[in-house]
């Protein structure tokens, strides 16, 4: 008997920590070995503030963002920032989420910039428009172009910082060889694309044209065919008018005749950067971010050029601002920071030149070091100059799952081929639905 | 492995040759042995499916920027390139992330065996009130995932306050719905008549599990244990949900950050990061493959 109960009790124990994997999470459990808790930066010395920072750089890019902040510590002797990696920027999205439920969010934070409305939208972001008073800076000293993420119901709620554009890059000595001159609008971008096709025994071993799988580049075409991608009501689609249709079908015609290579969805990216720099693509739209690696690598005269044009030159943008978060105990210190970040030429100013992400002050574009930049490399002045054609038409707290809705719709016109009309209007359907919740 | 490695040497002609040994012949040995052929040639084949990545990761751990951005591929680097290491692991607090690593894994194996096999113990010699129910309920732990639960879990942990400790990488896994699963199987397997006897010695149920159980159950015991340690080992969504500090963070962390978030990763540092990841993984199945194979032998898993 004593056996048996023994034995419940043993089953018992186990299966209830284990259905609740974790909720259990049995504080008692003290006989536990007990791991080492090192405490990371809370032992700060007395009257100094800490301000934690959260981003999403990886890589050298997270190494530059360290640098800048290791910059600001080193000349701020009451400040502490500690600024930590919190994975991609969608994994940071959902680390912010639940952190602000549970009363552990950072002081401020990265956010990609279609982001910004969910959470100013919840409330949680900081209007940064007092601060700004105080510090003698308003929204008229960062370009236009990037501050459509940033003001919501007539609050600054976050601020640009490693902002980044999609641009044609181009491999001229390509386009030299055939004579072809850089394409300005989607009919020159046809013919030279169609030029540039190398075809052996029917099997394409050279094509014209590339751009990742992703919402940037089909959004960039609606909007340079005239279209918005949401309506100004925000009820539905913005592109009826056949401007959906005209982009989808303008690519599937390209990539019918080889001159459109689509790659597949898992790393997009990387495999039309290879291929672009082993001269298998002669033209490929990507992110700004990509120059200074392309530059490094292609053995060819690389130069850049704005998206080519149909009705208009337009232009979505992307990358990430810095926000603030309302329930910040240390706002003062964290917007020491981010003014510094935004005005000191050691701050956002040498990031910028590190990374190659945009300028995002006027005063930084003004800047001699830029200047010399962009004297130096005339790409990434291209990069900045084809702001003015930026527009943001995607912006609501629907995105993040319109956004997979339109995926879905991307993968069946560019991989399954199905006809484009009923598509568009299934994607329609659904971001409808979502847009009226 | 022996077996394995014949089988590669003989894939090349060897397929054909035999076929055509069938058809002059037919006699029972011959096709014994085409059969061994063809099954040697086949494990060859599997065999490459699963080392290829390896060899490919190795291969772009050596490399230059350079040769990781060809195509066609760079297979065999001009020249080994073992800075990337360097590089790798300077480039965060990696003997941090490496010593997180390490408590968390062996803390969770130790925490788990300590729950499991009296659990299992418990599931395999016992007929109890509800104990199929709770059998049941165990088998449910098995197919909730991670996902499911981790905002609660990060929420009652943060509310403890150990969000800045390694606890909340540990503790929601002090139990194993599949280590009880499998360890059950084993132990119903040990006859009766063996606990039956030390019963009648009157010995404790501690002393059986201790002197019979474990001690008989050791291959599967080992296989929970290895899996476990791999899984953890390898974790990235859960550490990644659970710690917003460096200090705290495990190596899967510390090789996501190598990733460039837009823009060409350096792939060459990255996989250099990630044969650090895996080499611990490696030495530990090498030791532990044995054992493996005789508790799915056993259990009938097979």
């Amino acid at each position: 008997m004593n056996k048996k109960l023994s034995a419940i009790v043993l089953a018992a124990t186990t299966v209830i920590s284990g259905v609740l994997a974790g909720c259990s999470g049995t504080q008692s459990e003290s006989s536990a070995p007990t791991p080492s808790t090192t405490q990371p930066s809370a032992s700060t010395p007395a009257g100094k503030t800490t301000v934690q920072f959260w981003h999403s750089l990886g890589g050298k890019n997270g190494e530059y963002i360290s640098a800048m902040i290791k910059r600001f510590n080193d000349t701020h002797d009451n400040i502490e920032v500690v600024g930590t990696f919190q994975g991609s920027y969608d994994e940071t999205v959902t680390k912010l989420q639940q952190s602000i439920a549970a009363k552990t969010a950072p002081d401020i934070t990265m956010l990609e910039r279609a982001y910004v409305q969910m959470f100013a939208e919840a409330e949680v972001l900081e209007d940064l428009t007092p601060f700004m008073a105080k510090t003698n800076t308003s929204k008229d000293d960062f370009p236009e172009g990037l501050m459509g993420h940033s003001v919501f119901n007539d609050k600054i709620v976050s601020l640009p910082l490693n902002r980044s554009t999609p641009i044609m890059h181009i491999n001229k000595t390509m386009l030299d060889e055939k004579g072809l001159a850089i394409p300005t609008t989607w009919e020159e971008l046809k013919k030279v694309s169609e030029a540039l096709v190398v075809k052996e025994n029917g099997e394409v071993k050279r094509y014209g044209l590339s751009m990742p799988y992703d919402t940037w580049y089909p959004i960039a075409m609606i909007s340079q065919a005239g279209g918005k991608f949401f309506n100004d009501d925000a009820t539905s689609i913005g592109f009826e008018k056949g401007e959906g249709v005209k982009a989808f079908q303008y690519l599937k015609d390209l990539q019918s005749t080889g001159a459109l290579y689509y790659p597949p969805a898992q790393d997009s990216g990387n495999i039309v950067n290879q291929m672009f720099t082993s001269e298998k693509i002669g033209i490929m739209f990507q992110s700004t971010g990509v120059m200074g690696s392309v530059k490094s690598n292609a053995k060819f005269d690389y130069v850049t050029a704005f998206l080519p044009k149909d009705v208009a030159f337009a232009t979505p943008t992307g990358g990430a601002n810095i926000a603030m978060l309302t329930d910040s105990t240390n706002k003062d210190a964290a917007w020491e920071f981010i003014n510094w970040v935004n005005t000191d030429p050691q701050g956002g100013q040498q990031f910028i030149l590190d990374s190659g992400y945009l300028p995002f002050t006027k005063k930084m574009v003004e800047s001699e070091p830029i200047k010399e930049l962009w004297a130096k490399d005339p790409n990434r002045k291209v990069a900045y100059d084809q702001l003015q054609y930026a527009v943001d038409t995607n912006k609501d707290v629907a995105w993040p799952q319109i956004m997979q809705e339109f995926f879905k719709a991307i993968q069946a016109i560019m991989y399954d081929n199905k006809p484009i009309e009923p598509a568009l209007d299934t994607f329609k359907k659904e971001a409808e639905r979502l847009l009226s919740e | 492995m022996q077996l394995q490695k014949e089988g590669k040497k003989q894939s090349g002609g060897g397929p054909e040759l035999s076929i055509d040994s069938v058809t002059r012949t037919g006699s029972k040995p011959k096709i014994a042995s085409v059969r061994k052929t063809w099954s040697m040639f086949w494990k060859a084949v599997v065999l490459m499916g699963f080392i290829f990545p390896f060899l490919w990761m190795i291969s772009t751990s050596l490399q230059t920027f350079e040769e990781t951005m060809k195509f066609p591929p760079t297979w065999i680097p001009a020249s080994l390139q073992w800075s990337n290491f360097v590089e790798a692991m300077s480039s965060g607090p990696f003997l941090t992330y490496f010593k997180n690593s390490v408590i968390v894994t062996t803390s969770i194996i130790l925490i788990q065996l300590a729950v499991m096999i009296p659990a299992a113990y418990a599931f395999a010699q016992y007929k109890f009130f509800g104990n199929k129910i709770l059998f049941g309920m165990v088998l449910l732990a098995f197919m909730i995932p991670g996902q499911v639960t981790f905002i609660p879990v990060y929420l009652m942990l943060a509310d403890a306050g150990m969000i800045k400790s390694l606890w909340p990488q540990i503790l929601p896994f002090m139990s194993n719905a599949f280590g009880i699963f499998l360890l059950r199987q084993y132990f119903m397997q040990i006859p009766q008549e063996i606990v039956e006897s030390a019963r009648l010695d009157n010995a404790s149920e501690f002393k059986i599990i201790w002197k019979i159980m474990i001690p008989m159950s050791m291959p599967a015991i080992s296989t929970v244990a290895l899996f476990s340690f791999v899984s953890h080992w390898n974790d990235y969504f859960w550490p990644l949900v659970m710690t917003d500090s460096e200090a705290v963070r495990p190596l899967t962390m510390g090789i996501a950050m190598l990733r460039e978030t837009e823009g060409i990763s350096n792939w060459h540092i990255i996989m250099a990061g990630n044969v650090v990841l895996v080499v611990p993984i490696l030495i530990v199945y090498l030791f532990a493959s044995r054992q493996i194979v005789k508790a799915f032998v056993y259990s009938g898993i097979k």
